[in-house]
């Protein structure tokens, strides 16, 4: 049986010996940090605005969480069905249901405040100037501790090509949003990309202080007895299980290249999928679907990489990053510095 | 869309909890009832339409992946159990019909809002398609204890898909309708609504979509205004259970809701058809 979330996590008492050292910065280029207590994130879409979830987990306790993808204006999403299930995995064709960025600032920043767990803010855009003006909105909020930006959106000017897919176009969106913020900036990739290598490093140029993958695959499923896609919207993306191995070799790529720190997800399911992530190369991981089937996942996950790394005598977790490149992976700053 | 979203809706917590499969017994044709031991305070928070999303696996496994959502049949707080109607469909369902007394399944719940009672309501009509009964069953037995009038209506395909009329307090007057007519009414169960609409005080009801509709087509010409009123249980796939990922969502007159947390239960008038 899975061990199930029946409290908050154990405090530790003042005579235990120091525990390992979980805690990451994800923007350790930039004076305005992103301090994590530990490297385990709720991904967006998977985790509304934390609200949802504050009832039912210690949310206090994850490294941070992002919120649901918002967008300049309200959107209303897709008809029905958004969600189909399919073998290890799911599809979902949300459509961006969102209050827009007026009506998230109006409720969730002044509660954010209050939380300990950092708060990092997910948008989504259809143009480059509506990413900037979303940033620069959100730069002057309190509770926001970071922005992910989701360049998997159709570029209504490039006749709906996808930003993610086009390194240019993902690096144009980077530098209008770092134009238009200091605040922490991860950009996450699209595993759609022809070469996501090519796009990682175009972003990193561009002034990301991470890169996050990978979003969802884009994927279908048809009812043969009505002889119809299952999705209103025909295709979905595809999450979960199922995309694991995809998404590890993408973080993996990608890890080896870039010198930013890496946020791994995809399918991570186990302590064991978190801490394969982190040998890839991933400095922090985020969780999504796995989320829906055990909401105390992350919290275990926690507790079983601090469990882990006791057993294994991994004092800083920045050991572990990139541990199963051969020729090791570019230096990077996520984890303080040990002495080996 | 206006844009705002409803407001997060609490009705009580609700967490993952372990549930001990303590019996399992056949009823209604080939459904399976089955009875779980949970923490008192879980059985005491249960309200009739309220459910719980069950994980139909075995531990290890990824697949089926997500949660099913199965609502409350019956609660007892004393001695902290509740059960589940569970008709075979798919795998989760078949997975949750083959459990065996001593088996631990994981719950996450109570979930959801659940049906209401207006307080000067004496006479109640019920109308279940199937399965549906589930929450309508515990819904009966709430309304008798407080000293109002049932009427329960319930179509099957045939007589074997019927539920025991044991079930039922027995100050309920139950009504059935078949398919084949091998029991009761031949047809459908949204034929005999007709004759209650004028004596009710409130209609519930718990089915399938095109229930709904012809439910909805036969009451709005014998309404009297908006009376009387009708809640419905709207059933969508979910993945969270919890209004985070929005894929379980009813279109209604005031925006897009969630079934899970601002349903499953909605008044009729509110959605749109
Ligand atoms: C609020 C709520 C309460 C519920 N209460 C009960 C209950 O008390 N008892 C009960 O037996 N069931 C109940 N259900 C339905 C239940 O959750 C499952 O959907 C059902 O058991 C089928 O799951 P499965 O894994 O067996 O089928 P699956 O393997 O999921 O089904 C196979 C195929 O059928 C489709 N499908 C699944 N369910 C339905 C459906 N209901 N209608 C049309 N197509 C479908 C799927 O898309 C899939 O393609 C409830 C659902 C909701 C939303
Ligand atoms: C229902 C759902 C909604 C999602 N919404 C968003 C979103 O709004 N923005 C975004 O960048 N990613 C979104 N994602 C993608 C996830 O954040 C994540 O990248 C992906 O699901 C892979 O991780 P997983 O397999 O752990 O879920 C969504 C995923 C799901 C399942
Ligand atoms: S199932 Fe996720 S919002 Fe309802």
């Amino acid at each position: 049986m899975t061990t199930m979330w029946k409290g908050p996590s154990r405090v530790p008492e003042p005579e235990d010996p120091p525990g390992p050292d979980l805690s990451v910065d994800l923007a350790p280029g930039n004076p305005r940090e992103l301090r994590l207590t530990n490297p385990v994130i709720a991904a967006s879409g998977c985790f509304g605005y934390g609200l949802e979830y504050a009832g039912v987990i210690d949310v206090q306790t994850l490294g941070a969480f992002v919120s649901k993808g918002i967008t300049r204006r309200p959107r209303s999403g897709n008809p029905m069905p958004r969600i189909a299930e399919t073998p290890a995995g799911m599809l979902n064709a949300i459509g961006l249901q969102n209050p827009g960025i007026a009506g998230l600032i109006r409720k969730y920043p002044r509660i954010w405040e209050t939380w300990r767990v950092p708060a990092i803010v997910n948008i989504s855009a259809e143009s480059v100037e509506e990413y900037a003006e979303m940033a620069a909105i959100l730069d002057e909020q309190p509770g926001i501790a970071g922005i992910e930006v989701n360049v998997s959106c159709p570029n209504v000017a490039r006749g709906g090509y996808c930003f993610g897919w086009d390194p240019g176009m993902s690096a144009e969106v980077t530098a209008a949003v770092r134009a238009a913020t200091t605040l922490p900036l991860l950009v996450k990739l699209s595993p759609g990309a022809v070469d996501i290598v090519s796009v990682a490093l175009a972003v990193e140029e561009a002034g990301a202080d991470a890169v996050s993958l990978i979003n969802t695959l884009v994927g279908m499923a048809i009812d043969t007895r009505r002889r119809r896609p299952v999705l209103a919207n025909a295709t979905g993306g595809l999450s979960g299980p199922a995309i694991k191995p995809v998404a590890l070799r993408m973080v993996y790529q990608v890890a080896g290249s870039v010198r930013i720190p890496v946020v791994g997800m995809g399918g991570i399911s186990s302590t064991e999928d978190a801490l394969e992530f982190l040998m890839a190369g991933a400095s922090a991981i985020e969780i999504g679907t796995a989320i829906f089937v055990q909401p105390s996942l992350p919290l275990e996950v926690i507790a079983g990489l601090e469990v882990w790394m006791r057993a294994q005598g991994v004092e800083n977790l920045g050991e572990v990053v990139g541990a199963a490149h051969p020729a090791g992976i570019p230096l990077r700053r996520s984890h303080a510095q040990v002495a080996s | 869309m206006s844009g705002v979203q409803g407001a997060l809706v609490h009705h009580g917590r609700s967490r993952e909890i372990e549930g001990d499969v303590v019996a399992l017994e056949p009823a209604m044709g080939d459904s399976t009832l089955l009875t779980v031991r949970v923490p008192s305070a879980v059985a005491a928070e249960i309200r009739p339409g309220r459910f719980f999303d069950i994980l139909c696996r075995p531990d290890g496994s990824s697949d089926p992946l997500l949660r099913r959502p199965y609502s409350v049949f019956a609660s007892d707080p004393a001695r902290a159990e509740l059960q589940f109607l569970v008709r075979p469909y798919g795998r989760g369902s078949a997975w949750l019909a083959r459990r065996r007394r001593g088996d631990v399944l994981d719950l996450l719940g109570p979930l959801g809002n659940a049906y209401t009672l207006d307080p000067g309501a004496r006479h109640l009509l019920m109308v279940a398609g199937g399965v549906g009964v589930a929450p309508l069953v515990l819904l009966a037995r709430e309304a008798v204890a407080s000293g109002r009038n049932v009427v329960f209506l319930l179509g099957a395909a045939d007589a074997s898909g019927l539920l025991a009329a044991g079930h039922l307090p027995s100050a309920v007057e139950y009504v059935v309708a078949t398919d084949d007519g091998s029991k009761g009414h031949r047809g459908f169960v949204t034929d005999l609504v007709p004759d209650y609409v004028r004596w009710a005080d409130q209609v519930f009801a718990c089915g399938p979509e095109p229930m709904y509709r012809s439910l909805r087509n036969g009451l709005l010409p014998l309404r009297i205004g908006n009376r009387p009123r009708v809640q419905v249980s709207m059933e969508r796939e979910m993945a969270c259970g919890l209004g985070a990922c929005l894929g379980c969502v009813v279109e209604t007159k005031r925006g897009m809701r969630t079934s899970c947390v601002e349903g499953p239960v909605f008044d009729m008038d509110d959605v749109r058809w």
